[in-house]
Parts: C-alpha cells; sequence; structure tokens
C-alpha cells in the first residue's frame, strides 16, 4: 500500500515553482510587488504575473485597514523593501481603492518576448493609474447592421405585447 | 593447537566442549575483540592453484562473445508507410483561428493578445513620462504620497486634480490618451 504521494504528481497544487527555493520564490515576487506600486504598471512573465496578482490584491486589502493596525504596517514592511512606498500605499492606494470590493490590478497579454526565449509576457496594472490606458473601451454603435435589426425585431415584440 | 584439558567435572566437560564448538563455528565474536581467532591451519600443503577454466586457449575472444545485441529495423520503410506517419494530422503544425485585425490600427492581433503596435505606442509614451518622472523626483526612494497627473501642451489642471503632483509633458496630447 502506498503511504506517500509519488514525487511528479502536484494535483491541487495552486503555488508555482518559481526561483531556487521557495525562500527565493517569495523574493522574487516581493521584487515585483514592490516595482508594481512604485511604477503602477509593469510588463513581465505571465506567470510571474499572475501569482503575483494574488499578493499585491491581498497587500492593498490589509493596507485598507489603515497604518495604524500593527498587522497591515508589518506586512507592508515585509513586501515593500523601498521603505518610501510604504508611505506611497498606505496614503495613495489605500483611499484610491476604498470604493472598489476587489481586484484592484489589471492582466492582459501582449505578443511573445522578443529574446530566444520567446516568453509568454504580460503587463499588469493597477487600475485608475495616471499613465496612458492600454485598451480603449469600444463603444458599440448603434448603426451597425445587427443592431439595428435586433432594434426593429425589440420593437416588433413590444408592439406585439402591447 | 591442542588443548588437553583435565575433566574432574563431567558438567564442565560438556560445557568447555560447547564453548569450543561455538568459538570453531564464530557464533562468539566477542571472545578476541573483533580480530580473527589465532590459530592457522595445522598443516600447511602447497598444492596447485585451482584457477577456473573459464577463458578459452585461443588468445583472441570471437565476434560473436563480445558484440552487445541491439534493435535495428529489418526492412526499409516504404515512401507510402512515411508519408502516413509524417502527414498524420497530430504532426502537423495546427492552424490558429484566433487572429484578428485591430479596428485601431489595422494590424493583425490574436483575439486574447493586445495589438503588438499599440501596445508599443503605449510603451513609448510611458517611458517618456516616467522619465519626465524621475526628473522631477530628483534621485532614486523619492516616490510622493499624493497622487499624480500628466498634463500636456497647453492644459490647465482641473479641480479634480487638486493635491496631485502634475507631470508635464511638452507635447500636444495624443488622440488615443483621453483626459478624465
Amino acid at each position: 500500500m502506498r503511504l506517500s504521494v509519488a514525487a511528479a504528481i502536484s494535483h491541487g497544487r495552486v503555488y508555482r515553482r518559481f526561483g531556487l527555493s521557495p525562500r527565493s520564490r517569495l523574493d522574487l515576487l516581493r521584487n515585483l510587488v514592490t516595482a508594481l506600486v512604485r511604477h503602477e504598471r509593469i510588463e513581465t512573465p505571465w506567470a510571474r504575473a499572475d501569482e503575483m496578482r494574488g499578493y499585491a490584491e491581498r497587500l492593498i486589502d490589509y493596507a485598507k485597514r489603515g497604518d495604524k493596525d500593527e498587522r497591515a504596517m508589518r506586512m507592508a514592511d515585509f513586501w515593500l523593501t523601498e521603505k518610501d512606498l510604504i508611505h506611497k500605499l498606505f496614503k495613495v492606494l489605500a483611499p484610491r481603492f476604498q470604493p472598489h470590493p476587489g481586484s484592484y490590478t489589471r492582466l492582459l497579454q501582449i505578443p511573445n518576448r522578443d529574446g530566444l526565449d520567446r516568453a509568454k509576457m504580460a503587463v499588469i496594472e493597477l487600475k485608475g493609474n495616471p499613465l496612458p490606458p492600454l485598451v480603449r473601451p469600444r463603444r458599440h454603435s448603434d448603426k451597425t447592421l445587427l443592431n439595428q435589426l435586433l432594434k426593429g425585431y425589440r420593437q416588433d415584440a413590444q408592439r406585439a405585447r402591447g | 593447537v591442542l588443548v588437553l584439558v583435565p575433566s574432574p567435572l563431567p558438567r564442565l566437560r560438556a560445557l568447555l566442549q560447547r564453548c569450543w564448538g561455538r568459538l570453531e563455528r564464530g557464533l562468539w565474536p566477542g571472545v578476541f575483540g573483533g580480530q580473527s581467532p589465532p590459530w592457522g591451519p595445522a598443516l600447511a600443503v602447497q598444492g596447485p592453484a585451482l584457477i577456473p577454466q573459464g577463458i578459452s586457449d585461443t588468445g583472441t575472444p570471437s565476434l560473436l562473445e563480445s558484440v552487445v545485441w541491439m534493435a535495428a529495423p529489418k526492412q526499409r520503410r516504404t515512401i507510402e508507410v512515411n508519408r502516413c506517419r509524417r502527414r498524420n494530422p497530430s504532426k502537423l503544425i495546427e492552424i490558429k483561428r484566433n487572429i484578428d485585425v485591430c479596428p485601431e490600427c489595422g494590424n493583425l492581433k490574436q483575439k486574447h493578445v493586445l495589438c503588438g503596435y499599440c501596445y508599443a505606442k503605449v510603451k513609448e509614451e510611458t517611458r517618456l513620462i516616467r522619465m519626465e518622472i524621475y526628473k522631477k523626483e530628483g534621485g532614486p526612494f523619492n516616490a510622493p504620497a499624493v497622487e499624480t497627473v500628466v498634463l500636456y501642451e497647453g492644459e490647465k489642471p482641473t479641480e479634480k486634480d487638486e493635491g496631485k503632483r502634475i507631470i508635464e509633458r511638452a507635447k500636444k496630447r495624443p488622440s488615443w490618451f483621453v483626459q478624465n
């Protein structure tokens, strides 16, 4: 009877493996979180951005508690290696995201990296940043053929009901 | 080594015989402190060396004994069989059906990926804005504790931009960067 899981099976594991060790993985993600808080938009491999997104959003949730909270301050102190960003986190980002209940970041895929590895890259940004927007919201025009047909159908249905 | 032991009592003799038997068989390892027992063969005979005659007397081993057996194809694969294997759908390159035209610039893009041209434009503009920010901050680790707003040529800060740090760009506002 096999009492231990075979080494190559990883069913149900949610955390990806980065770097040289678990500690190195946390350091890597910590650097990315610091860069995101500083620059508000960064371009990294998709897997790292995806992994870092959860940590960044939880950090902002902690920051929303206020800087008098002991746990929030300890979290910010660990996750932000550049200490001037702690002020930015509590004074700029926490008020900015106070009305939002969640999802403070946006993750979008960009074309593969130009180097030899052709890695899958993504750009992750905090919502409400002052930089130019990545995606322009398309306004759906009412004048297209399909929309005109649907409008006609809706009017007919209303007339038949009334 | 011959040991003569006087046997005053039959019990002592039996005990000594048992101990001797255990020593002979090696079932008493602690007696000589781990070393071999001091007795050797009573009679040393110089006998002929008994080497098993495995290797034949011929000098070079024959070919059939030194070769390692490995798998090899028996017949040439015909071109029909080769074509079937090479052109099997699982080996062909999959055609992508998720390529579209970007509505802004008209370049091709994948449906779930940002347009490369539009992203390069935005990246260049952010680089220039960040250069201005760096010039304003003066040095590293000087991130301000206020929001930032970017204003182009001929724009005045509105009442929404009060209390924010203003970054000026000496250029006309691009059409795709809509002011909030």
